[in-house]
């Protein structure tokens, strides 16, 4: 219970592997939301950087904010065509009747539930009790709190980065773990790779309901994947993600009797 | 704490593999868990017996860097809930694999420990190998556990990822040896949500042949 | 820029088998830089106009709106603004712009961002003997902004192959699974970008040494102190390993096959020397410090004894004690010894000592009584030690274990 190994894992699985794939979970029971549904986008955490010969990725703030555009575009096209209301906020202060620190303990929920998504889904760690279980984990009442508070029906986290450390994860890492006493001054494996998860929340009931992970990666400097500072990469990226968002094990089972 | 050397591990076993890492939830291949059915079970030394109230995952132990006498399982995954198990710790023995020369340690249980040095030694092991920046014992009572005076540890930790977790701690010193059921979970949802699961084993454990 | 990265980059590289134990010698051979010499790059308001460094100042924007954020930070608003007041004071021409935040991270170490934000760690409060050295510390990091060294070190790395970066991180993780410490695992791949940035060369670090002392005296202050820090924190590393037998052991300590410490001490006392000018007074401000750090000085000693360190623990206890011994610093004498537990040396009688003379003064914190009384039960003295559990339990009635410590009193 002492260890928290899953991003760490993963990210360094990305720059290894010279593909582009895409692994979805969802709740037994999930419905993919239609109609006129409320969708709240927490903060989509995007980076991008260029990498430079050496190795280095290069922060881009241009690509960044290109990026950030272009996805937040492609997601409000994207959930148009099913009918939703998408809010999208950038700021933990942006939520009316929610403060900062409110919100603040569902992201940091969420961040330890989705490590353990990926960790006991995605990177073998398979837990025995939920083997065929669909998606089984929760944030509980905060998250459900959070839906009555604003009345959003769905909340979606969102994760992008392509080739460079998130603001967010930087900021955790230097305070929480200190790296540089812990000895861990050490510069990133280079590689040119993108990384994207993000993971549906149902606000009623505090379920985590669906949970997508892409990843695009390639040993070799400038082969590029799903460029997300090009709208069409972006598009392709969203797209990915919560594109083609299935049903449930027991949803499709019941779809299939009738 | 074993789970801490197998991010490591599972570090340089992925990272070989390309392709195959958006694994699919097929139950099968390499896991380090393995289920804990619903019936008696002995943890640890095998000196101490349990039975859950429903299905666990028992974490497999590692002879090199573990110590045989702790245990752990989880629920939902150890970042958000888990169990460690001691059972017949020895005197001059900590709940961890540490090396002598480490700066950091966990410290040693002895047989001659009263409760609030136990907890103390929790205290440590949280702080020195979870990183837990901040601290805080909600309370430390006496408890009846396998038969003889026990010890009640609530407390409650902020760890290096911001979340705030909380713990429960039962345990007595039995012939010297310590046995302890110590339960760790994310103060949001999951503490409460498996509360009842932890209350229920430590209700069942007895020690072997008593 | 981190304090203590040299240093630290060092232990993991050692641990990690030397996979890239060439770098170690990159720099070694620095010659002092002289305070004269160094003059800010940088004024009032620095925007960055450059493509990489606006890239990297937008990142760190982000990063810095996470950071004010956290729940790890101490934001005890007498003690925020006491180090915003100082960084203003040795700040330069960007004293106006700098943001300080102090993080509850019990260990010696400070670092600047580039946007000009920096993080003091709360173990920095506890080893600062006066507010000369604490702002010695700061001056420092202002120095690496003022010089303009993230974005050179990182444009200085771009230069270098990607073979070093893998061997880093490989030591990096030696380093980890060997056990050396393991905090929370999961944020180190995300942490490779930014924490590249925060290797400097030695020549960065003495730069900001030499700028640091230039702006240490030009406060008022005793530059002689930045070189103190540096002798304190050798002391108290030597004091770890040897609480830990590893000095006699193994014949061998990081620092002494390592002179850098020792090189960068020397350095500073040159600086101060350089840079101190005959007939002006000097003060180091110490009662204000100390006034200001005292209400979180137990919190502060807390998170460090409890980790366990005790060699570093007792180090800094003493260090503390050449201004007197109290109650507060008898107790986690006590709690240094009781920790370490080797009752084939002692460490058992040793803690009784330290807490039946902490009881003694009037300062004593409550938990020094119920460890007393826990110490007297387990002689045998039973009356005496009911009588510290009553004294316990008057002083904190509400205590988390007081349900316990009743049932001792019987």
């Amino acid at each position: 219970m002492f260890k928290r190994g899953a991003a760490l894992a993963l990210a360094a699985s990305v720059t290894l592997s010279a593909c582009v794939q895409t692994r979805q979970f969802a709740d037994v029971q999930f419905t993919p939301p239609q109609g006129n549904y409320k969708l709240l986008v927490l903060r989509p955490d995007v980076s991008v950087g260029s990498l430079t010969t050496g190795g280095m990725v290069e922060p881009r703030a241009d690509w960044t904010e290109q990026a950030r555009k272009n996805i937040i575009a492609a997601i409000r096209a994207q959930q148009a065509t099913r009918g939703g209301n998408v809010t999208i906020i950038e700021r933990r202060n942006e939520l009316p009747g929610v403060t900062a620190d409110e919100l603040a303990e569902v992201e940091r929920l969420n961040y330890a539930v989705g490590q353990a998504i990926v960790e006991h889904k995605y990177l073998g760690e398979y837990l025995p009790t939920k083997s065929r279980r669909g998606l089984d984990w929760t944030l509980g009442q905060d998250a459900v709190r959070l839906g009555q508070k604003t009345g959003y029906d769905y909340a979606l986290f969102l994760h992008a980065e392509d080739q460079v450390a998130s603001g967010g994860r930087i900021a955790l890492g230097v305070l929480g773990l200190a790296g540089c006493f812990v000895g861990f001054c050490a510069p990133n494996v280079g590689g040119q790779e993108q990384l994207d998860y993000a993971s549906l929340v149902d606000l009623k009931t505090g379920e985590v309901v669906w949970f997508n992970v892409v990843q695009a990666g390639s040993q070799v400097p400038g082969i590029k994947f799903g460029e997300l500072r090009t709208p069409q990469g972006a598009a392709q990226m969203v797209d990915r993600l919560l594109g083609r968002m299935k049903p449930g094990y027991a949803v499709r089972r019941a779809q299939g009797a009738r | 704490m074993k789970r801490l050397f197998s991010a490591a591990l599972l570090l340089s076993a992925v990272s070989l593999s390309a392709c195959s890492t958006v694994g699919g939830d097929s139950g099968y291949g390499f896991s380090s868990y393995s289920a804990v059915n619903v019936r008696r079970v002995s943890v640890g030394d095998d000196t101490l017996t349990v039975v859950a109230p429903r299905p666990w995952n028992r974490y497999r132990t590692n002879r090199f860097w573990d110590v045989r006498a702790v245990e752990d399982w989880t629920l939902n995954g150890p970042v958000l809930d888990g169990i460690m198990f001691v059972s017949g710790l020895k005197n001059n023995q900590a709940v961890v694999y540490q090396r002598r020369s480490d700066d950091q340690q966990v410290p040693v249980f002895r047989s001659d420990m009263t409760p609030p040095e136990i907890t103390a030694m929790i205290e440590s092991l949280f702080r020195v190998r979870a990183g837990a920046l901040e601290f805080r014992t909600l309370g430390i009572k006496p408890r009846p556990f396998l038969g003889t005076n026990g010890f009640q540890f609530d407390y409650e930790h902020l760890d290096g990822d911001e979340l705030w977790r909380k713990g429960r701690a039962v345990g007595a010193v039995v012939n010297g040896r310590l046995y302890l059921i110590l339960y760790d979970a994310a103060r949001s949802h999951y503490y409460e949500a498996a509360l009842p699961d932890f209350e229920a084993i430590v209700a069942s454990a007895a020690l072997r042949g008593s | 820029m981190c304090m203590r990265c040299a240093e630290i980059s060092r232990r993991s590289l050692l641990i990690g088998g030397g996979i890239a134990a060439a770098t170690l010698h990159t720099g070694v051979a620095q010659a002092r830089v002289r305070p004269s010499e160094m003059v800010p790059l940088v004024g009032p308001n620095y925007k960055p106009t450059e493509r990489d460094e606006i890239g990297l100042w937008q990142e760190m924007e982000r990063v810095e709106e996470e950071i004010s954020g956290s729940n790890l930070l101490i934001k005890d608003p007498a003690i925020t603004g006491y180090l915003q007041n100082l960084i203003g004071d040795v700040g330069g021409p960007a004293a106006k712009d700098f943001r300080i935040y102090l993080a509850r991270v019990p260990e010696f170490n400070a670092m600047m961002f580039p946007t000009g934000f920096a993080i003091v760690f709360s173990g920095l409060l506890l080893r600062m003997r006066n507010e000369a050295q604490l702002a010695g510390v700061i001056a420092h990091e202002a120095g690496h902004f003022l010089r303009r060294h993230i974005i050179r070190s990182y444009r200085d790395q771009k230069r270098k192959t990607d073979i070093f970066a893998v061997g880093s991180m490989l030591a990096g993780i030696g380093g980890g699974a060997a056990g050396a410490y393991l905090g929370d695992y999961v944020q180190l791949a995300q942490l490779g970008t930014l924490l590249s940035l925060f290797r400097y060369s030695r020549g960065m670090e003495a730069e900001a040494d030499a700028m640091g002392a230039k702006l240490l005296e030009n406060a008022g202050y005793p530059p002689v102190e930045m070189a103190n820090i540096w002798q304190q924190l050798i002391g108290e590393q030597q004091a770890s390993a040897r609480y830990r037998g590893k000095y006699r052991d193994r014949g061998f300590d990081l620092f002494a096959s390592h002179p850098a410490p020792e090189t960068r001490m020397a350095d500073l006392r040159a600086d101060a020397a350089e840079v101190t000018m005959p007939g002006k007074r000097y003060d180091d401000r110490r009662a204000r410090y100390l006034s200001t750090i005292g209400p979180i000085r137990q919190t502060l000693l807390d998170d460090q004894v409890k980790l366990n360190d005790p060699g570093a623990s007792q180090y800094l206890i003493q260090t503390l004690a050449q201004d007197g011994w109290n109650g507060l610093l008898r107790f986690y004498e006590g709690e240094v010894w009781r920790l370490r537990n080797r009752v084939h040396q002692g460490d058992d009688v040793r803690a009784a000592q330290s807490y039946a003379a902490a009881v003694v003064y009037p300062d004593a914190p409550a938990d020094a009584w119920r460890w007393h009384g826990i110490f007297l039960m387990k002689k045998g003295r039973t009356a005496e030690a009911k009588a510290a559990f009553t004294k316990y339990l008057t002083m904190s009635p509400n205590a988390p274990d007081a349900a316990w410590v009743r049932q001792m009193v019987g």
